[in-house]
């Protein structure tokens, strides 16, 4: 086999995306994106220039969790919130007694 | 290849209407969530679960399928219409399985459902910029701390690659790295999708890992606990002195600043004493155990209420 070259990625934390870049990311239009961090569900800065709008690792993971259950449901998006942060509550409970012993 | 059964996997028939599919997949992917199923195999069975749902959900997709299954069985072998397969690259080790999800997947890419982003119209031709990939890799905490190399196979547009990839040191679990045009091959000239790579850490007994802070059990005698003892750790970035405050309790933590993992802003790494009793097997022990027992006037239940 040849020599595989070694990809260097850059981390979403270091160089945040843009409102577009979300958005393509997750597969929707930027206004999907918009309404959410305006009803406070997804992160981001949310000041008064959309083009500049940034998000993290964090957002990213979140908006695609926030879709599945949408679309999977056709969930309202204040449901799917609630849904997505009992989810990641319950795996953060997990870890916890995980570490304690108990699984 | 295999010929996949997805009305089998959803448990509709094969006149079911969308509604009914939807509901069928809706209830299953509830019954096998991840984070709610006690079933082993949950998360495989969701995979499946998608699969179906991606192609039987979508009326141009389910009508592809049907055309091409008519009157086969799950797991009978099947050879595609010739046509189906022109551009697959058959001889690539890519699984059967993959290349029959592959021959709906990327069917109607782009249109409906948000798609990938136009590339506008340049040369006279229909641009399109490919959509971006979604995977995960999994690392050591120890990759965290000195960086690494890591292999991951996916599949980009109908070809199976395998990339190469440097874990910057510093990562911390749910970050994810983007691999610019290393996504979907876009299409009339336009550019390729990114891939972004989820970090997800091997789980270890000995580590817990929140953002960059680590926690560690340390096990200290009881002597080392009560008296205060100066004792080495074997920690991720390598063993470390410590000192034991006296008066320890299990469950005490012991800060060390900056030894977490090595992120812009490194975290801190927590020593969680665990205070291990000596046991009692030993005529000596048991002698050392009964004067103890003799000579402290010592209530350990006195908190409640004894």
């Amino acid at each position: 086999m040849h020599e595989m070259t070694i990809l260097s990625g850059v981390l979403v934390d270091d160089a945040a995306l843009t409102l577009e870049e979300l958005a393509r990311a997750c597969g929707v239009e930027p206004d999907w994106v918009v309404r959410r961090v305006h009803a406070g569900i997804l992160g981001g800065q949310a000041s008064v220039q959309l083009t500049a709008w940034r998000f993290r690792s964090g957002d990213l993971l979140r908006a695609r969790s926030l879709l599945r259950v949408e679309r999977d449901f056709d969930a309202n998006e204040d449901v799917a919130a609630l849904v997505v942060d009992l989810s990641d509550e319950v795996r953060r409970l997990r870890a916890r007694l995980h570490a304690l012993g108990f699984d | 290849m295999e010929y996949k059964d997805y009305y089998q996997t959803l448990g509709v028939e094969r006149t079911a209407s969308a509604d009914d599919i939807k509901k069928a997949y809706r209830k299953l992917v509830r019954q096998y969530h991840p984070d709610v199923s006690k079933h082993k195999d949950a998360t495989e069975k969701t995979k499946e679960i998608n699969e179906a749902y991606e192609v039987l959900g979508d009326a141009e997709k389910r009508a592809a399928y049907d055309a091409l299954g008519q009157g086969r069985r799950h797991g009978q072998d099947f050879q595609p219409p010739p046509d189906w397969g022109q551009q697959y690259d058959f001889g690539g080790g890519a699984s059967a399985e993959d290349i029959f999800a592959d021959l709906f997947a990327h069917m109607g890419r782009g249109r409906g459902r948000g798609g990938a982003g136009m590339g506008g119209m340049g040369g006279g031709g229909f641009q399109m910029r490919g959509e971006d990939i979604h995977a995960a890799i999994s690392i050591d905490l120890r990759d965290a701390y000195q960086g690494a190399t890591r292999t991951i196979s996916l599949r980009a547009g109908q070809q199976e690659k395998t990339l190469s990839v440097n874990i910057p040191k510093g990562v911390t679990p749910g970050q994810q790295l983007r691999l610019a045009g290393q996504g979907h091959p876009g299409m009339g000239g336009g550019g390729p999708g990114d891939l972004f790579l989820e970090i997800q850490f091997n789980p270890d007994a000995r580590y817990r890992v929140e953002g960059a802070s680590v926690y560690q059990n340390v096990p200290v005698a009881p002597w080392e606990a009560a008296l205060g003892a100066s004792i080495s750790v074997p920690t991720p970035s390598g063993a470390v002195e410590v000192s034991v405050p006296p008066g320890s309790q299990s469950g005490r933590k012991l800060r060390l600043k900056g030894r977490g993992i090595p992120s812009s802003q490194p975290g801190d790494l927590y020593l969680i004493l665990d205070v291990v009793l000596p046991p009692a097997t030993s005529d000596r022990a048991r002698a050392l155990y009964e004067q103890m027992a003799r000579e402290l006037a010592f209530n350990p239940r006195e908190r409640i209420g004894a």
